[in-house]
């Protein structure tokens, strides 16, 4: 047997956490799993968009019935607002059956022949709850008959009952933001961009820390750990891990995102706003760092768990705080300038779901968005430090579930 | 030289090394033997800093061994663990490269011992494709791949079919004399026995004996006798000056005797007559110089 044509060199940090990026990389990017979970994104991406586009008809449907006196002004006027309502890009078919008994009415509603019945001009009749969303028809019903109502108030005065809908439905007053000019497409693209990052983010953390967990925890039920940890050091391996596992996820995601733009943008299913820039970097920026943040804390759990079993189970505070944060957030899309998206904003583990709302907002300072971050960052430091000692204790325990205490004790040994 | 000096480590109320010492030259062989929970694994571990002793050093070539060094030790640890769903080449290569090989050293260390070790038309396979043996032959490989100035192998022969625990005894005994310090533990001491010119035999995290394994059996202070009795000669051997005790293997009878006993009167009570075909005497086996330790 002869000896190798060179020495070996030490290696760099870099060049070794280099050497496990692309382990990761290369192993779980050509796993049939990884393909075939991309593959049912993009699937299940695909029929969220294209099949309510093909299940939803051109011509809007209304059937509803009139009985008694007064009732089919007000229907009639109901199917103008509705008209109104649907917009030029559909048709609405509005029929109206009379109805001389509320036996008849009763029985047609049974049959579902007709969705509501007005009564006498004064009782809307269903045949049962409209559900937690309510019914277009029954709003404009309502419309409809208030509107008769205020005609009948302003008698003399020369309005009519389509006069009045029409001034009621306009936006009089011209909004302008305090700190310049803003206009109703940019502030759609901003909630568009909060709402959908929020959303992605906790997708993310979620799905892809959960594949850190499980490379972790693999490479503890396969026992290659010991042989790895003999020749690198504990944090040089984990760091590579969620550095690698993180590149793929977010190479996913990108792509995730990409096929769903270009999905809305050719179907046209919703108007897709043009994305500021301000907030386009805040989102990917607060992206790296809470996939990190979270990652990093999947990783430790992991070296606590004793395999693939304990798993979820040491992952489920982590979750926890994640779901929280989530929660946090949407009171921030409520009021982005509130007490408790001020608070999130300075708490590192709610920080990448509250940060970007608040810049898509721009309900918050440079200094601010920059003290998050950097609150964010140290504590992702220290997280990397304490994981990093808490991966040394557990990786080498195969036996169960490790506690906090145990694996931070045994990193000494 | 591979010096272990007085490590010592506690797990709460456990003591796991207590004043561990022993050393391994390289070019030589060193078998290194106790029961289960004796010590041995955690030594082995802390030779790789994966466990950190209270008290004690661990040295190479005279000077504390660093990260550096491990780089150029090879290990096979007792839970044995690669990636089962990675290629066996991809996987080697990967280890190599760890070692800071180079990337075409690593190719070609992983192609030439995959041959060595019988498994050049598998380098394409998973792990998990493997049988248990093979799988074993590809750890061998992994601790080998970067020619280790040391070699730490925790129950090598654990699991291996005859043939597969001869390549191993052969790569084993290649490699020392290639001048690498080999150090392994095993459960079969017949295997040591064969191959190793020194042994460490730890109890209760302590060293009971080490050395080389002819001075030891030369120091033991007991010889064997092994010969073919009748059963009252046995019972009258039994009673001579300088026979400790007497057994039956189920071929021969065997006398732990002083190791300054006078041959003479035993000579003269055995009845030639009787048929005596088989005289040895001998050393005591590893297997004795080991229960002795440990007892």
């Amino acid at each position: 047997m002869t000896a190798p044509t060179s020495q070996p060199v030490r290696p760099s940090t870099g060049h070794v956490l280099g050497l496990i990026v692309r382990r990761e990389m290369k192993v779980r990017g050509t796993s049939k799993a990884y393909s075939l979970s991309a593959l049912a994104i993009l699937v299940l991406l695909t029929g969220a968009v294209l099949i309510p586009q093909l299940l939803s008809s051109r011509t809007v449907e209304v059937e509803v019935g009139a009985l008694g006196e007064g009732s089919r002004e007000i229907v009639d006027l109901a199917g103008a607002i509705m008209a109104d309502r649907v917009g030029a890009d559909r048709e609405l078919s509005f029929e109206v059956t009379p109805f001389d008994t509320e036996a008849q009415a009763r029985a047609a509603l049974a049959a579902e022949d007709v969705e509501l019945v007005v009564v006498d001009g004064t009782t809307v009749l269903r045949q049962g709850s409209s559900g937690i969303s309510g019914s277009d028809v029954q709003d404009a019903v309502q419309r409809a008959a208030a509107l008769i109502e205020l005609e009948d108030e302003l008698a003399g005065s020369g309005a009519s009952a389509a006069e009045v809908e029409s001034l009621l439905s306009r936006e009089v007053l011209e909004v302008s933001s305090a700190r310049g000019d803003t206009n109703a497409e940019e502030e759609g693209a901003r909630s568009f961009i909060a709402y959908a990052g929020m959303m992605m983010l906790y997708m993310a953390i979620l799905i892809y820390g959960s594949w850190t967990l499980q490379g972790v925890t693999e490479e503890k039920s396969s026992r290659v750990v010991e042989v790895l940890l003999a020749t690198v050091k504990p944090w040089q391996l984990m760091a590579g891990k969620v550095i690698g596992i993180g590149l793929l996820g977010l190479g996913q995601f990108v792509v995730t995102v990409g096929w769903a733009l270009l999905l809305i943008r050719v179907t046209d299913v919703l108007p897709l706003p043009v994305i500021p820039v301000d907030s386009a970097v805040a989102l990917v920026l607060w992206f790296v760092l809470g996939f990190g943040l979270y990652s990093v804390m999947f990783a430790a759990a992991g070296a606590l768990a004793g395999g693939a079993e304990d798993a979820q189970a040491v992952a489920f505070p982590i979750s926890m705080i994640a779901i929280v944060g989530f929660l946090v957030s949407f009171q921030a899309l409520e009021n982005p300038t509130g007490g408790l998206a001020q608070i999130g904003t300075y708490v590192p583990f709610m920080a990448p779901f509250v940060v970007p709302i608040r810049v898509a907002f721009q309900e918050i300072g440079l200094i601010e968005h920059l003290g998050a971050a950097a609150a964010t960052v140290a504590t992702m430091v220290g997280m990397v430090w304490a994981a990093g000692r808490l991966y040394a204790g557990g990786a080498l325990h195969f036996g169960g579930r490790m506690g906090l205490r145990s694996a931070w004790r045994a990193a000494d040994r | 030289m591979l010096s272990i000096t007085n490590l010592s480590k506690r797990y709460d109320d456990v003591v796991a090394l207590d004043q561990c010492s022993f050393e391994v030259e390289p070019g030589r062989m060193l078998g290194f033997l106790g029961r289960n929970g004796a010590g041995k694994t955690t030594t082995m571990r802390a030779i790789f800093g994966l466990v950190e002793p209270d008290a004690g050093t661990i040295t190479w070539r005279g000077r504390p061994v660093t990260p550096g060094d491990r780089l150029g030790f090879g290990y096979m640890p007792e839970e044995r663990g690669l990636y089962p769903k990675m290629g066996v080449a991809d996987q080697l290569v990967y280890l190599g490269r760890l070692h800071g090989m180079s990337a075409a050293d690593a190719r070609a260390a992983t192609a030439r011992w995959l041959d060595e070790l019988e498994l050049g038309d598998r380098t394409e396979s998973k792990l998990q494709e493997l049988s248990q043996g093979n799988q074993q032959r590809v750890q061998l490989a992994a601790a080998l791949l970067h020619s280790p100035e040391v070699l730490v192998l925790d129950e090598p022969f654990n699991g291996l079919d005859p043939i597969s625990a001869q390549t191993m005894a052969r790569v084993l005994r290649e490699r020392a004399a290639a001048g690498a310090a080999v150090v392994f533990s095993s459960h079969q001491l017949e295997v040591v026995e064969d191959l190793c010119e020194d042994v460490a035999i730890i109890h209760d995290g302590r060293i009971r004996l080490t050395g080389h394994v002819d001075d030891l059996k030369a120091a033991a202070p007991h010889r064997v006798i092994e010969l073919d009795l009748t059963e009252a000669q046995s019972a009258v051997l039994g009673r001579l000056d300088g026979v400790i005790d007497t057994s039956f293997d189920g071929r021969h009878h065997r006398l732990r005797v002083a190791r300054d006993i006078n041959l003479g009167p035993l000579l003269a009570t055995v009845d030639p007559g009787a048929g005596v075909d088989h005289f040895v005497f001998t050393t005591p086996s590893l297997t004795e110089l080991f229960t002795e330790a440990v007892r």
